[in-house]
């Protein structure tokens, strides 16, 4: 049984075609790294699962609910209820401590004050940087802002968590520290990942691959067609 | 090879016999080939007759499994020289890997190409896959994780030369097609 | 989202944001203050003094009498246009830091309607704040102005209040007027969670404004005409028609402004042969419509300038004129010629020049901050041009440039405009008839026509006090060049 669905997806830039009919199903639970080479529409992928981007054509089917076709709003609210999100960088708002950004979704659904700090406190403490709590992005290390992030991303407990080149702008060491955080929570609440990323090294966490090359997937993993035409 | 100078290693912290030699060699290089108790008294035997080892004692009921080793000065120094001495890095472009993917793309035909490619990447992947697993174990010891290090290294610089030559193979096609 | 939550989202922000804040409560601040004042003077009772209706507490005349309160009236509602102009450019002050703030809020996720919410609510606040200042600074300036002279009269109308709900009214309505108003500038640019996309308009400008500008002279002259048709027109629609006349021009100017941009980018980079000249023809031509949207206030001050020019020319004439029939006359008759006192008027028409310095004066300040905006939003462009070995001074140029080439023609523009309302309002010529000739009126008295002269020097002081007050605000921004293209700017 899937949890997420996408059926000839198609999403273009201006005349760039990003996406061009992109078919998938994700598992309940499953962690699946999207892998391809810059410019294969993984992001765009990413976007367009997620309900940040509308797909020009094709569905994207969350437990069996049309995400495409909801509203802006509809999709924001999606996305804060059900979704998490991690990308490289700057998503955190650099004017708030980390524990009011990892607060902020729970604020935004309208949690009190008092119990959004509570929870956010708890995640920064599971993810071993509590002591940053009342930091600003600005006075933090990348993989600490990382690591406030995914807390930010996890404090809902989403179902299904989006993470695009998470470690992309990390050293291997610390990516990694970051990644095994990611992977262990989400093994432990049973979250499905979807993880975008360039590196064989990072695909490694995960527990199969879907390939992009030119904006469609592709069987063979890495463009195998093309070089031996 | 390496292994008498591991052993030497493994002797420069004071005065061990064979048995001990094995199990500290299995328990610092977990993911190599386990050493074979032979393999370890003909090693220390060539050592001795070097004089870079000598026996250090014996216990009560004497033979060769009781019989511990230390280090010599010669070989104190045959250690550093060895420690000291850089590694020609990657002197002979040869391996089986590097054969099998230049035949593949610029020999046989293309269904076979094809299945071993795809093949070869998945094995790759997989592998990878397992070392990432036991790597993020949490009772992963700290050589485990070294181990692992090194081979999902090796295998992520296989898999990214691999992806690379597909690329300039297929930018080779396009530019005889136009 | 709670209140609180909303409120510590709309606070957050960094010192730019805190300058915007304190820019937009200042702005809200002063238009309280000019709301009041029209407030105040249009609450003033009337006592009906015999034929004339005078409240004789006070010791000005324009406050005194009835019939020249409207006026005034009209006059403090105008000074409200360069502060609203003022509140404008504030609000563009570091909105660019904050729509990506939005966007990162946006990610974490808000609604597209929680955003704006937010954003309509720091404005809402600052302006909340504003006018609650600029109430207390009004109803403290009541005491402290309080000063009968001797006479007994009071210079100003310390002492009527204008009603309750007047004062409700501005205090809640200026706020929520700025939230509505941050709420739809919003709209120009798309808050997404993966960043924030300026809706730029991109069409090339058209010369259609100059119909707008043909339509506000055309409107002036056609209401004297009217006005002999009808006998005479109601007083309503007499304002309410230069009002229109006076709104379509200024419109007209603004927008015009733009398309003049645009082609004096097109002028400049086909003839402009030094890098300075051709990286302002570029961002002329980028984007035309930043000369209207910065000069609007500027330019809106100097149609009036140019219109109140005429006007005091045209008074000096009619007066000149008045006086030279009265001479004849006394010689005629051989009395004594007393010239008549026309002070007052000229004191009047100096109030309002003085109310139109503190506009192109309020002005000049959303100049300021409009230019200085402009340089620190662009400053790792101009960093990354300086780090590739571009002069300081040709950047400076450029700026310069840019903001006084079309500004020049714009000035022209306005005060041509703001000349030919008046003019059409008030004729090119005066007319008297000359009761020397036959003083009993038993025959036809010869009509003296004379041309009101062409008001050079005051039209060339607003001019030139115009363009060096944004050749200050510019040399302002460019202090700002400087610290803007450290080569520091580049890492951040």
């Amino acid at each position: 049984m899937s949890i997420l669905h996408a059926r000839g997806v198609v999403r273009a830039f201006g005349h760039t075609p990003a996406l061009r009919g992109v078919t998938l199903a994700i598992a309940e639970g499953e962690i699946v790294a999207v892998t391809g080479p810059s410019g294969c529409g993984k992001s765009t992928l990413l976007h367009c699962l997620a309900g940040i981007l509308r797909p020009d054509a094709g569905e994207v089917i969350y437990r069996d609910h049309r995400i495409d076709t909801l509203s802006e709003g509809g999709r924001s609210r999606l996305r804060r209820t059900e979704f998490g999100v991690l990308f490289q960088f700057g998503q955190l708002v650099s004017e708030l401590t980390a524990a009011e950004n990892v607060a902020l979704p729970l604020l935004l659904a309208g949690t009190g004050r008092r119990a959004a700090r509570t929870a956010a406190l708890s995640w920064l403490d599971r993810l071993g940087v509590a002591d940053l709590a009342d930091q600003r992005p600005g006075e933090m290390s990348g993989g600490q802002q990382q690591r406030c992030a995914l807390a930010r991303a996890l404090v809902t407990e989403p179902r299904v968590l989006f993470c695009d080149e998470p470690t992309g702008a990390l050293d291997s060491l610390t990516g990694e520290q970051v990644l095994s955080h990611l992977v262990r929570v989400a093994r432990q609440q049973g979250t499905t990942v979807l993880l975008a990323t360039h590196d064989a090294r990072v695909a490694g966490y995960a527990d199969r691959e879907i390939a992009l090359r030119d904006g469609q997937v592709d069987p063979s993993g890495f463009g195998v067609e093309a070089a031996i035409r | 090879m390496s292994t008498p100078y591991v052993l030497m290693g493994l002797l420069a912290g004071g005065p061990k016999h064979g048995y001990d030699l094995k199990r500290a060699h299995d328990a610092r290089l977990p993911r190599a080939k386990p050493l074979a108790f032979g393999q370890v008294y003909a090693t220390l035997g060539r050592l001795a007759r070097d004089g870079l080892v000598t026996p250090a004692g014996q216990d009560q009921d004497a033979g060769p499994e009781r019989t511990s080793y230390t280090l010599t000065d010669t070989g104190h120094a045959a250690l550093t020289t060895w420690l000291a001495t850089v590694e020609p890095p990657l002197p002979h472009l040869t391996s089986v890997l590097l054969a099998k993917v230049v035949v593949a793309l610029l020999v046989t035909d293309i269904s076979q190409a094809r299945g071993y490619l795809v093949a070869q990447r998945a094995a790759h992947t997989t592998r990878l896959r397992e070392l990432t697993a036991l790597k993020t174990d949490p009772d992963a010891t700290l050589s485990d994780v070294i181990a692992a290090d090194y081979g999902i290294a090796h295998l992520d610089a296989d898999l990214r030369w691999l992806q690379t030559t597909l690329a300039r193979v297929a930018d080779l096609h396009k530019e005889i097609a136009r | 989202m709670r209140p609180m939550t909303l409120l510590r989202l709309a606070l957050a922000g960094t010192r730019t944001d805190a300058a915007r804040v304190l820019l937009t409560g200042l702005s809200a601040g002063l238009a309280t203050l000019g709301i009041l004042a029209a407030l105040t003077v249009a609450a003033i009772p009337t006592v009906a003094d015999g034929g004339n209706n005078v409240s004789p507490q006070y010791r000005n005349a324009l406050l005194a009498e009835a019939g020249l309160r409207p006026g005034v009236v009209f006059a403090l509602v105008l000074l409200t246009v360069p502060v609203l102009a003022l509140a404008g450019q504030c609000a563009r002050l570091g909105a660019p830091a904050r729509d990506r703030r939005l966007s990162s809020i946006r990610l974490a996720g808000a609604t597209p309607g929680q955003t704006v919410a937010i954003a309509a609510t720091e404005t809402g606040v600052a302006s909340l704040l504003g006018t609650l200042a600029g109430l207390g600074i009004y109803l403290g300036g009541r005491e402290l102005l309080h000063r009968p002279g001797a006479d007994g009269r009071l210079p100003l109308p310390t002492d009527v209040l204008p009603p309750w709900w007047a004062l409700a009214a501005v205090c809640v309505g200026i706020p929520l007027l700025s939230a509505l108003v941050a709420a739809v500038m919003l709209r120009r640019v798309v808050v997404t969670p993966l960043g924030v996309v300026r809706r730029v308009r991109t069409k090339r400008p058209k010369p259609w404004p100059g119909a707008l500008i043909i339509v506000g002279l055309g409107t002036t002259a056609l209401i004297v005409p009217l006005q002999r048709g009808f006998g005479s027109l109601p007083s309503e629609a007499f304002l309410l028609l230069v009002l229109f006349a006076l709104l379509a021009a200024t419109a007209g100017t603004v927008l015009g402004t733009g398309w003049i941009s645009y082609r004096v980018g097109r002028l400049l980079h086909r003839f402009a042969r030094r890098p300075a000249a051709l990286i302002a023809a570029r961002r002329l031509m980028a984007d035309p419509w930043n000369g209207s949207r910065t000069l609007a206030a500027l330019l809106g001050c100097l149609v009036l300038a140019g219109g109140a020019a005429v006007i005091r020319a045209s008074f000096a004439a009619d007066f000149a004129l008045g006086n030279e029939v009265s001479r004849r006359y006394a010689a005629a008759q051989g009395v004594d010629y007393f010239p008549s006192d026309h002070s007052f008027y000229f004191q009047s028409l100096d109030l309002v020049n003085l109310a139109i310095m503190v506009g192109l004066l309020i002005a000049t300040g959303g100049l300021v901050v409009a230019l200085t905006e402009a340089v620190v939003s662009r400053r790792r462009a101009y960093a990354a041009l300086v780090a590739t070995g571009v002069g300081r001074g040709t950047l400076a140029r450029a700026v310069l440039w840019q903001s006084m080439a079309p500004a020049a023609l714009g000035v022209l523009l306005a005060l041509a405009v703001g000349t030919g309302l008046a003019y059409g309002l008030f004729g090119t010529a005066v007319t008297a008839y000359d009761f020397s000739v036959c003083p009993a009126g038993d025959c036809e008295q010869p009509r003296i026509v004379r041309n009101v002269p062409f008001p050079l020097v005051d039209l060339a002081l607003f001019g030139v006090g115009g363009l060096a007050a944004l050749l200050a605000a510019v040399g302002v921004g460019l202090l700002f060049l400087r610290a803007s293209t450290a080569l520091e700017e580049l890492r951040v």
